[in-house]
């Protein structure tokens, strides 16, 4: 394994995917040769997106992506309701990872309101979020293994994430969409004997992360199809903006936690997993690094965290602070989800933008798929890490 | 989908209003030359004690300095904290401001696009959040490079050649808010459903019953 | 489903049973066996132990042992029960549906969960009763489009060439539906027609989807089946004879498999080719071309070809153990006779089957049938292993690589042959 990846390293990196481009300059696209699919919402490889692609014999020529069908106006809903009642809708955008897609939120919040957060609830909210990105991207990866045509691989990571889910259940009271995260820390403390259940949990799951790495990362024929498949560069990927795994696979080591830390991330020691050559493997490989860095990262969460104390800090009811914008990101499943929050004084907002990974990501499709073979389509397009769901928002 | 841009730019002119009660809610008062009076803490730790605007660090400080020096009057620094720094400009200037932000300073990407709706000013706030993938001393900061157009015309010379993240942000900008960005190869409706013949959502110009 | 169970009362259950046996001997003695009997007066009847057959014969032989067996010898040789019995159609048959329930199960304990459970009180052992019967009730949708005679015949013609297959295979000595001599090339000559009736269904569908599931399909199958044939080659090499109940017999002291191992491999690859299973399920890719070749089909079209396709995977792993691992050769295991020797009472000699049971073929059909079930599950054991593979590679592997080894092969098998140790007249050839 680590002599491939060593081979594999720092050789593709400068291919460009030119062939695309030449292609698509030879027709025009009313061309007879073209056959247009759209692979669409009533496909078994989109889920709730679709997009059109013009196809010539088994090469993309053409790519047009189309979300839009699970828009249901989170932007606008928030500036109805106040700052603790935009909770629950916030969270529908990504269900299972949820506690992300609050924390944000809930930082640029109590920035505008002016709150601290008590240590303890600090951790406790660094613990759901990491547990919520092992349960994002063990389904990600599920997916990614049916869209290869690994029923397995299907099977294995969605029974696996029962393990965290169940954690969550006893901690948050609701498998997704937890509702945990509010301004101003969390809602509940942790109950008795979590932390041993949660440490023998994780202790299994480190052995399940080795049987994948025999099954499917090691596989011969997962790795002749998805290396050098779709490989975006590093100049690309920072011209795209792209965020996330995506962006860690091409070679740029950002994440957000090591960057902007917030909360008590600070205090917690990890690296940040990344890969230099860009393909599609390397886009699958390194949500992988993740969730094992993600283990030592809770390991240590649960560890330092204070064994006693507020987990939430007291409100008033209907909190507001003084008229101002904040703009706070954090970490999750897909890369930088940042919310940019205006507040008019009142106590709900003037304006919420989410800035969310999958609709950033949504760049590289059309450029990725253009000039790829159809066989490659499912696995580019999933590869780039996109939820359709939080896209539409 | 022509079309749909005709009417949305028709109905930017105010010709067809919905209702007549404009959300009450309170634009902040923020005229662009004003700086900033919000006194917030710094954003890498959630302290509740507010104090007055610090002197802003050095290398946001070095920051806004460089611009000034290159643009002068055309650049409103309306606040540096630590990590975030907003800026505002003319629309005129806004892609010479971009460029140099992208070329000499190091902002390689636009990590976000938003457009807020000031109907008491009569004016749309488009912000880009730009970020940095490339420079390490600038890995976690944002400049929020703004610019303000009429809300009855509102029409904006497009990033997209300056930063091409900016592609599908400005096209949900443009069909959630009426703004028409110059440049841009497709102003159409991207998340909205095809049949979708009303004004633009994120405006301010309806009331919802009950709320 | 949403009603409420009664509450279950003795009496009317054997009232209702009552019911049922009167309102079947009411039909039998009234519609059934007047029609037995008018088609009797037309039809003539066989001639069994030098008497006619008649209804009553039959049936009398129920009370007079020493009439069934005799009657029983003679319906085991007519040509009827070779093919809808054994080993033709419900013999494969039954090793399909067997087959498909293992499946699932296996599949279910690799992939760490259980599989059908609820349908049956064992295990969901009648699952698959279940999914028949579900396929057999929906409506199977025809697309306007669709070209509706070949839609309707490709299926059949499926089923069809699935089953002429099976009908060259040979269980045990003697007992096989079609003895040709030619037997080998006439089952590749069957095989050619596979690619063809993918091709013609996904045409007539209509769509785009099954359009590019249909060419991938022709491109694959007919990809593969040079090495197939190629490997098959080396081994009628060193049988020196094309029929397979030849090459079965030719095997007696050593398999094949150990002498060529290689061609062992190359068919096993072709075989999973040509039968369309992960990682060679590309024609039906299901997230990227929708379902493939078979989107349009509905009910029990996509029933037909279920079927047809797991008589297939009988058909080739048969083939495997025809070619490569003796057939039904293996230890006898089975006793001369059933009961106690010498004189038996007719009841004793119809319970022990004297003068059907044959040690011989016995002990054939229960090595074939754990042989061929051995190599059935190593063909399914690839989809609980691997992805799917891609297009280019696929050609790439079925006419570059599998050619070679197929072509080293043959050389190992003259080498073989010429060398004197196996072939005509060799050393280690059975007599």
């Amino acid at each position: 394994m680590n002599r491939r990846l060593a081979e594999a390293n720092g050789s593709k990196i400068d291919e460009a995917v030119s062939t695309g481009m030449q292609v698509i300059k030879e027709y025009s696209p009313d061309d007879d040769r073209l056959m247009t699919l759209s692979v669409g919402p009533q496909h078994p490889g989109s889920g709730h997106f679709r997009f059109t692609i013009k196809v010539d014999g088994d090469y993309i020529v053409y790519c047009d992506p189309d979300p839009g069908y699970v828009h249901r106006g989170e932007e606008k809903m928030c500036e109805y309701r106040n700052f603790i009642q935009n909770i629950p809708h916030l969270e529908r955008p990504v269900i299972h990872d949820s506690a992300n897609i609050t924390y944000s939120y809930s930082l640029a919040v109590e920035q505008l309101v002016g709150i601290e957060v008590p240590r303890r609830g600090q951790f406790i909210r660094a613990l759901t979020s990491e547990l919520d990105r092992q349960v994002y991207t063990l389904y990600w990866l599920a997916i990614y293994g049916i869209f290869l045509g690994h029923s397995t691989m299907f099977m294995w990571p969605t029974g696996d994430r029962e393990l965290f889910i169940d954690l969550l259940d006893a901690l948050t009271g609701a498998r997704v969409t937890h509702a945990f995260n509010i301004p101003g820390g969390v809602r509940n403390d942790i109950p008795e004997g979590f932390k041993q259940k949660a440490l023998r949990h994780i202790a299994y799951y480190e052995k399940r992360l080795e049987e994948y790495e025999d099954i499917f990362y090691n596989n011969p024929l997962l790795r002749q199809r998805t290396e050098g498949v779709g490989i975006l560069t590093r100049e690309d990927a920072i011209k795209l903006g792209v965020t996330g795994s995506v962006l860690r696979a091409s070679a740029v080591p950002f994440d957000v936690r090591k960057a902007e830390p917030y909360d008590i991330y600070n205090e917690i020691d990890f690296k940040v997993q990344y890969m230099r050559t860009g393909d599609c493997f390397a886009r699958a490989y390194v949500p992988f690094l993740d969730m094992k860095e993600s283990c030592h990262i809770m390991r240590q969460l649960l560890d330092k965290m204070p064994s006693s104390g507020e987990v939430r800090a007291k409100l008033q009811p209907n909190p507001k602070g003084p008229a101002g914008e904040a703009y706070r990101r954090v970490e999750s499943g897909r890369g930088a989800l940042g919310y940019y929050i205006v507040s008019d004084g009142t106590p709900r907002p003037y304006r919420v933008k989410m800035s969310v990974g999958s609709f950033r990501n949504m760049l590289a499709l059309p450029h990725l798929l253009v000039g790829a073979k159809l066989a490659d389509m499912p696995s580019i397009y999933w590869a780039l890490n996109y939820w359709p769901v939080e896209a539409d928002r | 989908m022509g079309q749909d841009s005709d009417k949305a730019s028709k109905t930017t002119n105010g010709k067809l209003d919905k209702t007549n009660n404009v959300n009450q809610a309170q634009p902040p008062a923020r005229p662009p030359s004003a700086p900033s009076p919000v006194t917030k803490p710094a954003p890498t730790t959630t302290s509740a004690v507010t104090k007055k605007e610090a002197e802003p660090p050095a290398l946001e400080k070095g920051i806004i300095d460089t611009l000034v020096k290159e643009f002068g009057n055309k650049i409103n620094a309306v606040y540096a904290r630590p990590l975030r720094i907003k800026i505002v400009v003319e629309p005129k200037d806004i892609s010479a401001v971009a460029i140099f932000l992208r070329d000499s300073m190091g902002f390689d990407h636009a990590e976000s696009v938003a457009g807020t709706d000031y109907p008491k000013d009569n004016q749309i706030e488009v912000i880009y959040h730009l970020g940095s993938y490339g420079t390490r001393e600038l890995e976690g900061h944002i400049m929020a490079l703004t610019t303000r157009t009429s809300r009855d015309e509102a029409r904006l010379p497009s990033l997209i050649n300056v930063f091409r993240s900016v592609e599908y942000h400005e096209r949900e900008t443009y069909e959630m808010l009426g703004v028409y960005f110059e440049g841009h190869p497709r102003n159409e409706r991207f998340l909205l459903p095809e049949d979708w013949a009303d004004i633009p959502p994120l405006r301010r110009e309806f009331r919802i019953k009950g709320r | 489903m949403a009603s409420y169970p009664q509450e279950f009362r003795f009496g009317n259950f054997v009232a209702s049973i009552i019911w049922l046996v009167f309102w079947i001997l009411l039909i039998v003695t009234l519609v059934v066996l007047p029609l037995i009997f008018v088609i009797l007066f037309y039809v003539p009847l066989p001639l069994a132990d030098g008497e006619v057959l008649t209804p009553y014969l039959f049936l009398s032989m129920v009370v007079d042992p020493t009439r069934t067996l005799p009657i029983l010898q003679f319906l085991m040789q007519t040509d009827l029960f070779r093919v809808a019995v054994f080993p033709g159609f419900t013999y494969a048959a039954l090793i399909a549906a067997v087959t498909i329930f293992v499946e699932r199960k296996f599949l279910a304990k690799m992939q760490l969960r259980v599989g059908p459970l609820y349908a049956g009180k064992i295990e969901g052992i009648l699952q698959l009763i279940a999914d028949g019967l579900k396929l057999v009730s929906k409506e199977i949708i025809v697309p306007s489009g669709a070209d509706k005679p070949i839609f309707w015949a490709a299926p059949i013609a499926f089923v069809a060439s699935a089953a002429a297959v099976t009908a060259l295979i040979p269980v045990a000595p003697g007992w096989v539906v079609a003895d040709l001599d030619v037997g080998i090339i006439a089952m590749f000559a069957i095989f050619g027609f596979f690619p063809l009736i993918e091709l013609l269904f996904s045409w007539a569908s209509n769509s785009k989807y099954p359009f590019i599931g249909g060419l991938r399909a022709l491109h694959q199958l007919i990809a593969f089946e040079i090495p197939f044939i190629l490997s098959a080659l080396s081994v009628v090499l060193l049988a020196g004879t094309l029929n397979l109940t030849g090459i079965a017999e030719a095997q007696q002291p050593y398999w094949y498999i150990l002498f060529l191992p290689i061609s062992a491999f190359v068919f096993y690859i072709s075989a999973l080719a040509e039968v369309e299973r992960v990682p060679f399920d590309l024609p039906e890719a299901e997230s990227e071309i929708v379902a493939g070749w078979l989107t349009e089909t509905s009910g029990m079209i996509y029933g037909l070809i279920q079927l047809g396709t797991y008589i297939k995977l009988y058909a080739l792993s048969a083939l495997f153990v025809v070619l490569f691992l003796g057939g039904w050769a293996g230890p006898q295991v089975f006793p001369q006779e059933l009961g106690p020797p010498g004189e038996k009472t007719p009841l004793i000699q119809l319970l022990t089957l004297e003068g059907i049971y044959n040690p011989v073929t016995a002990n054939s059909i229960f090595w074939f049938t754990l042989k061929t079930f051995g190599m059935i599950m190593l063909m399914l054991l690839p989809r609980g292993i691997n992805p799917r593979i891609r297009i280019d590679i696929l050609l790439h592997t079925g006419w570059y690589k599998l050619i070679v080894l197929s072509f080293i092969n043959i050389f190992i098998a003259l080498a073989l042959v010429y060398g004197g140790i196996l072939g005509p007249q060799g050393i280690l050839t059975s007599g």
